[in-house]
């Protein structure tokens, strides 16, 4: 069976898709401690002004990503 | 120890929770003002200790611990937590923990406290925010979660001090109460288990979770010695112990226990609305609107500041005059001319210096309060994180250069919060660089000075210039150190962004007088160092001084140069002439030269140690206008600013060297004394608070050579390029 996920950088503003995992060990801890959770719906709000850093919002929680960061998250296509 | 030592020693309680939970709220409205503000031994993390008294009297010390999602740290920050916690004997060890959780996102913030359930230490979990979870129609049933995590459960208002009396109550209680859950909540898997065993036997430790945690941070907790790393590191070695691994395991089963007992106790509406903060977001973290909206909030907060010091200028010089007045009068009848001397020029010099930015870090922590409490610095993080890794920095960065328009000290001491190392010492090196208050006064001289036949208008711009150089030299430098520095810490910016709030005002009067505290404490000692060194130096020399200036004064009157009206104010320049502060003036001329200064200049970049504006003040008195310049620097707050020191202005462009009968004050020296004033480490203040802040002299030293050659440099280069 073949799958592909997306990485949370390509999400369009709006845009929402599953967490299913992610890849950096020490990033996982980090956003599973705030209660971002493979199985979360993770929604895109905005782009930095200056790029490289995502606005998202999971469960109504904001939270700003680096997207070196962000690209350590795998979603749902 | 018995039962009545015991008794007289202070429950020591500990107030824990993620960051954002409203920690801090409610530890202010528990201990008020009996608060302060320390740091852990080794780390420069702030902790914030407090007192008060339960119901029935026992005496409680409160600590108010940095916040933390869980006891599996990313930043140096939540370290202090895991470091305590797994450490009995460490003296801020809780006798009682307090868990303070955000109610309206409950289902996130229990993580730490199974944690702390697991390590069996008393606790209470407080719910706060819940004025917030009534408004946005959250309805709470408490029962679930006292029976399930088996805890007493508070409802409490951080912001309006609802249930705290409450709260103290339980906290009263909890003596007599034993831990209720009786098995683990987290259940360890075979590895675990057997690591666990493992350091259970050879430390002698009887929680399980606790010898877990050791083998979890073996690495970098700071209490085990290198025998304990290297049976730690055998065990984990053995039982192929994978720590991130099992953290993230762990911390998914821990969710996954008590997402249904949250589920129980807590109905959240079926979505999550667009809400207030959304709205103000869409518009003040818009990718082309929200910087511009930065910079005019920057504007601001510079504008308060710069009136801020106009009119509290004025005010401290009216109190000093006033205490100088009273002082002198006190000890004038003792007929000790140093004393009295050192007393009006020494001391209470020293206490202006120190007085005349208690007002500016006042309104600086005033208006950054306001601002973090609201929850717009957040967002400034988010939206400038990419520019500032630029420069070496990360988004945090911006709070302690904004800082230092103010006051570099207390700027430098918020760099706290910079998790990691490389960033946070770059941010130190550089935020000295940032034009402080101290230099407003000598911009003020200096640019009408530089161009004399230009307006107002144009001054002003060459003032608002003088800020554009700091900037850009304090990013500059950063852009440098980056280069240079290594570190392999990671640097994460992974932030959650808290909901819009009206600044809650005891929160924010609490801090502005901690912050004004702590830069008290921290500045008076290099301070009155700095203003005994240099009364020493100006008021003695080789020789009888006093004797040599009231000669070469009368000489002056006789020859009709000068007025006998003057004659006070003569030997008051004569005196700082052949004075030893005079004599290193001189002797540093030759060094200076070259940047268009002569020894006067010298001797008031000497005096500037003490902070930069004495160099007005030390430029009144070498110009014999001491008593002018009291009521010139005294009229702050006038609506013409650049034209307040007129007096000293035309004295100081009428002179010359005396060897070439060149006017010393030209264009060039004007903006080449600029340009050093802007660059040059000339605050001895900012170098112990760097000192203490990183731990070593090394880095202040740095600092204050770099800075120096570079202001050295770029005068020179300005004096050149303007002549
Ligand atoms: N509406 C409401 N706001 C609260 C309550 N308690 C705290 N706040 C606000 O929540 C915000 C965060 O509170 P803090 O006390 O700074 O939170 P903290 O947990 O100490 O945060 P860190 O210092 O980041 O660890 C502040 O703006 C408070 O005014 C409450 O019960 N109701």
């Amino acid at each position: 069976m073949q799958r592909r996920y997306r990485t949370l950088p390509e999400l369009k503003a709006h845009e929402s898709a599953q967490a299913v995992s992610f890849t950096d060990p020490e990033l996982a801890c980090k956003l599973t401690a705030m209660g971002v959770l493979p199985g979360a719906m993770i929604e895109m709000v905005r782009k930095a002004p200056f790029g490289d850093a995502f606005y998202v919002k999971v469960d109504g929680v904001r939270l700003a990503l680096r997207t070196e960061e962000a690209e350590q998250i795998l979603l749902t296509v | 120890m018995n039962k009545d030592a015991q008794q007289l020693q202070p429950l020591k309680v500990g107030l824990v929770g993620n960051p954002n939970s409203g920690k801090s709220t409610v530890f202010n409205q528990l201990t008020g003002l009996r608060q302060k503000t320390g740091n852990f031994p080794g780390v420069t993390v702030e902790i914030k200790e407090g007192s008060f008294t339960l119901p029935k009297g026992r005496r409680v010390s409160l600590v108010d611990f940095p916040g933390a999602y869980s006891l599996y740290p990313t930043s140096s920050d939540e370290k202090v937590l895991a470091e305590v916690l797994t450490h009995t004997t460490d003296p801020h060890f809780p006798d009682v923990l307090v868990y303070i959780a955000d109610v309206t996102h409950l289902e996130k913030h229990l993580l730490l406290f199974t944690q702390i359930l697991d390590l069996q230490i008393p606790a209470i979990l407080a719910l706060n925010m819940i004025d917030l979870a009534a408004a946005e129609g959250i309805k709470i049933t408490v029962q679930p979660l006292a029976a399930k995590l088996g805890v007493p459960v508070v409802l409490v208002n951080g912001r309006t001090g609802e249930n705290i009396a409450q709260l103290s109550a339980v906290i009263e209680q909890m003596e007599s109460i034993s831990p209720v859950l009786t098995k683990p909540f987290y259940k360890f898997s075979d590895d675990e288990t057997s690591v666990s065993d493992a350091i259970k036997h050879n430390f002698g430790i009887s929680n399980a979770y606790r010898a877990l945690l050791l083998a979890h941070h073996k690495d970098w907790l700071p209490f085990l010695n290198s025998a304990e790393k290297a049976i730690l590191g055998t065990i984990t070695e053995t039982k192929q112990f994978q720590s991130l691994r099992a953290q993230v395991e762990e911390t998914l089963s821990r969710f996954d226990r008590f997402t249904p007992i949250v589920q129980e106790a807590i109905q959240h509406p079926p979505v999550f609305p667009t809400t207030t903060t959304d709205r103000i977001d869409a518009v003040l973290t818009h990718r082309v609107a929200g910087p511009f909206i930065f910079v005019g909030v920057m504007m601001l907060v510079f504008s308060c500041i710069f009136y801020g010091y106009e009119i509290t200028g004025g005010w401290v010089e009216g109190l000093m005059g006033w205490l100088i007045e009273k002082a002198e009068a006190a000890v004038a009848p003792l007929q000790i001319a140093w004393l009295t001397d050192f007393i009006t020029k020494g001391i209470l010099e020293g206490l202006k210096g120190v007085l005349v930015f208690v007002p500016q870090v006042a309104l600086l922590s005033f208006l950054i309060a306001m601002l973090e409490e609201s929850g717009y610095l957040t967002r400034v993080v988010f939206m400038f994180d990419k520019m500032m890794r630029r420069f070496g920095m990360n988004g945090r960065s911006i709070v302690a250069l904004i800082g230092g328009g103010a006051c570099a000290v207390p700027a430098i001491k918020g760099t706290r919060t910079i998790g990691n190392w490389k960033e946070r010492i770059i941010t130190i090196m550089v935020t000295p660089f940032i034009s402080c208050s101290a230099r407003i006064p000598v911009y003020m001289v200096l640019i009408p000075i530089a161009l004399p036949r230009a307006g107002w208008w144009i001054w002003a711009q060459v003032f608002g210039a003088m800020y554009v150089l700091g900037v850009v030299t304090a990013l500059a430098s950063g852009w440098v150190l980056n280069k240079i520095l290594k570190t392999r810490e990671a640097s994460f910016l992974t932030l959650q962004m808290p909901v819009y709030r009206v600044p809650h005002w005891k929160n924010v009067w609490l801090t502005v007088m901690d912050k004004v505290k702590s830069f008290v404490a921290g500045v008076w000692k290099p301070i009155l160092i700095i203003t005994s060194a240099l009364w020493f130096l100006s008021s003695f020399g080789p020789g009888d001084i006093a004797e040599k200036a009231k000669n070469s004064a009368s000489m002056d009157i006789t020859a009709g140069v000068r007025t006998d009206a003057d004659r006070g104010d003569l030997e008051a320049s004569y005196k700082l002439e052949y004075s030893w502060a005079g004599k290193v003036g001189k002797f540093i001329e030759p060094a200076i030269r070259p940047l268009g200064y002569d020894w006067k200049i010298g001797i008031g970049i000497l005096s500037s140690f003490l902070a930069r504006e004495v160099f007005n003040s030390t430029m009144y008195v070498i110009y014999s206008l001491e008593s002018v310049g009291k009521k010139e620097e005294s009229a702050a707050g006038d609506e013409k600013p650049f034209e307040r020191y007129a007096t000293l202005k035309d004295r100081m462009m009428n002179d010359r060297f005396r060897d070439t009968d060149q006017r010393i004050y030209t264009t060039a020296t004007g903006l080449s004394l600029l340009v050093f004033y802007a660059l040059a480490m000339q605050c001895m203040s900012t170098l112990v608070v760097v000192k203490q802040e990183t731990g070593r002299w090394r880095w202040a030293i740095l600092q204050f050579l770099v800075m120096g050659i570079m202001a050295y440099l770029f005068a020179w280069v300005t004096f050149l390029v303007a002549s």
